[in-house]
């Protein structure tokens, strides 16, 4: 954690660079989990190659395990059925849990889903160590040949119904950011199917060639200012203030940050989570977890109980005094959303 | 100085009471995460729009409990239009997107809500899919 200090140190001289911005958004394009698949055995057709019915990737943080099929596809064909079951084989049956029974949903994102699996494992008294190795070891998937279990997965296994929600996520945080889908619903056809092209083919200038123009920009909130001076601000004409205009786009002006926290089994909470309290003071993570689980993260003051429990966001154990509105701007998944999960443990 | 067998506790504490503090941590962490995981028995009031063609309902405003999936809300519209499975529905909040089917009106009121409802838009067509 204290490779971390920086940031959590001096997070506005971070927040007004534009280059540690796409700097923070590369390093989480570029994140990435081991996965390894395994096919059933009970599903396994006959005369396959047993044996090499495991399969590892290195899945990107912000890809779809619907995105991993064809890869897995073209293993499973080449290398372990046999021609009558690989011309038989239909991906569209295809569905995914993990190696204890939890069914693993084709609309989270892969690192999503890794670091969901992390901080379980931080729950389970059983494995107190758990946490830790968690981070070195693949996570074991269970693929499934046939029989999706529809009404829980919730969506058709499909690329395609994968989209559709992705597209959903992406216009929901538009929504919450300001208050409409305009800069969603402004952009072509082609530019949001861009978008998805680009987690697709994991091509990071392609998709923030159009994801730069939904996403919050990094412009520092003058940390310390109130409100009103900032409202002022945006009051003087454009041509008077060249910094005020690009502004209006900025990570402390929306209305809301798109953030969700994951507890270890559920549930997922999400509220509005404005980028600067009443007070003009910016609004931190550890304002937000104190103010919806103040059981495990209790508000600073005399007789508060120690914290029992830590913030892993895109594979980080994310500062306490991370501000929102930096983390919405560059810390968020491909589907413009903040998500945290929670692990039990102290100064992990 | 030199290091005796009693300068020794002092430099690392007796393993079990640390031990035992971690555990009474995680305990609780625990319990928190129980409590947490409790259903909130709450309600709160549902208004479903049609939009374009979709048939308009005499009854469109239902208590909800919060707990509830919006799956389980998309599925109760379908039963009261009587919609047979495979008879496309799609279902908006605030004529602007779809939400995730596993997120809980608990979420999508405290975020969505307008003067105390919160507002399902349905439609026969992809209207801002």
């Amino acid at each position: 954690m204290s490779t971390f200090g920086g940031i959590r140190h001096s997070p506005s001289t971070f927040a007004s660079s534009p280059a540690s911005t796409t700097l923070f958004r590369r390093l989480v394009w570029e994140g990435t989990v081991p996965l390894e698949i395994r096919v059933d055995s009970k599903e396994l057709p006959a005369n396959s190659n047993r044996g090499l019915e495991c399969y590892f990737i290195q899945a990107p943080r912000v890809s779809y395990l619907p995105l991993l099929i064809p890869e897995i596809k073209r293993f499973l064909q080449d290398v372990v059925f046999d021609d009558e079951a690989a011309r038989l084989m239909k991906e569209e049956d295809w569905w995914f849990e993990s190696e204890d029974g939890h069914l693993l949903k084709w609309h989270w994102p892969v690192g999503l889903i890794y670091d969901n699996h992390t901080t379980l494992a931080t729950s389970r008294p059983a494995a107190p160590a758990a946490s830790a190795r968690a981070q070195a070891v693949p996570l074991r998937l269970v693929l499934h040949l046939a029989s999706p279990p529809t009404d829980r997965l919730l969506l058709a296994p499909s690329a395609e119904a994968c989209k559709q929600a992705f597209m959903g996520q992406l216009k929901e945080a538009d929504f919450l950011r300001w208050g409409n889908t305009k800069r969603m619903t402004g952009l072509r056809k082609a530019e949001q199917d861009g978008m998805w092209e680009g987690i697709k083919e994991h091509n990071f200038d392609d998709y923030w060639r159009v994801a730069s123009k939904v996403t919050p920009t990094t412009l520092p909130a003058r940390p310390g200012s109130p409100p009103a001076a900032q409202s002022s601000m945006h009051a003087r004409p454009p041509s008077a203030d060249p910094q005020g205009a690009p502004d209006r786009e900025g990570a402390y002006n929306v209305r809301s940050v798109p953030i969700r926290l994951y507890l270890p089994e559920g549930p997922v909470l999400q509220d509005l989570a404005p980028p600067v309290l009443e007070d003009g003071t910016p609004n931190t993570l550890a304002d937000l977890l104190s103010l919806h689980l103040p059981l495990l993260f209790p508000a600073p003051g005399p007789g508060a109980g120690p914290t029992l429990a830590y913030a892993l966001l895109q594979g980080v154990i994310t500062p306490p005094d991370a501000e929102l509105a930096w983390l919405g701007a560059c810390m968020s998944g491909a589907d413009g959303w903040v998500n945290i999960c929670v692990g039990l443990g102290r100064d992990q | 100085m030199a290091l005796t067998p009693d300068a020794i506790p002092h430099l690392s504490p007796p393993l079990t009471s640390s031990d035992s503090a971690a555990d009474a941590g995680l305990a609780e962490g625990l319990a928190a995460l129980e409590s947490y995981k409790k259903k909130d028995p709450a309600k709160v009031v549902v208004r479903f729009k049609a939009v374009g063609n979709a048939p308009i309902m005499k009854q469109n405003f239902f208590r909800v409990t919060v707990s509830n999936r919006f799956q389980a809300v998309i599925q109760f519209l379908r039963k009261e239009l009587g919609w047979k499975a495979g008879e496309p529905l799609f279902t908006y909040i605030n004529l602007a997107f779809s939400p995730a089917p596993d997120d809980t009106i608990a979420n999508l009121y405290r975020s969505f809500a307008t003067d105390g409802h919160l507002i399902v838009n349905y439609s026969t067509t992809a209207a801002w899919g």
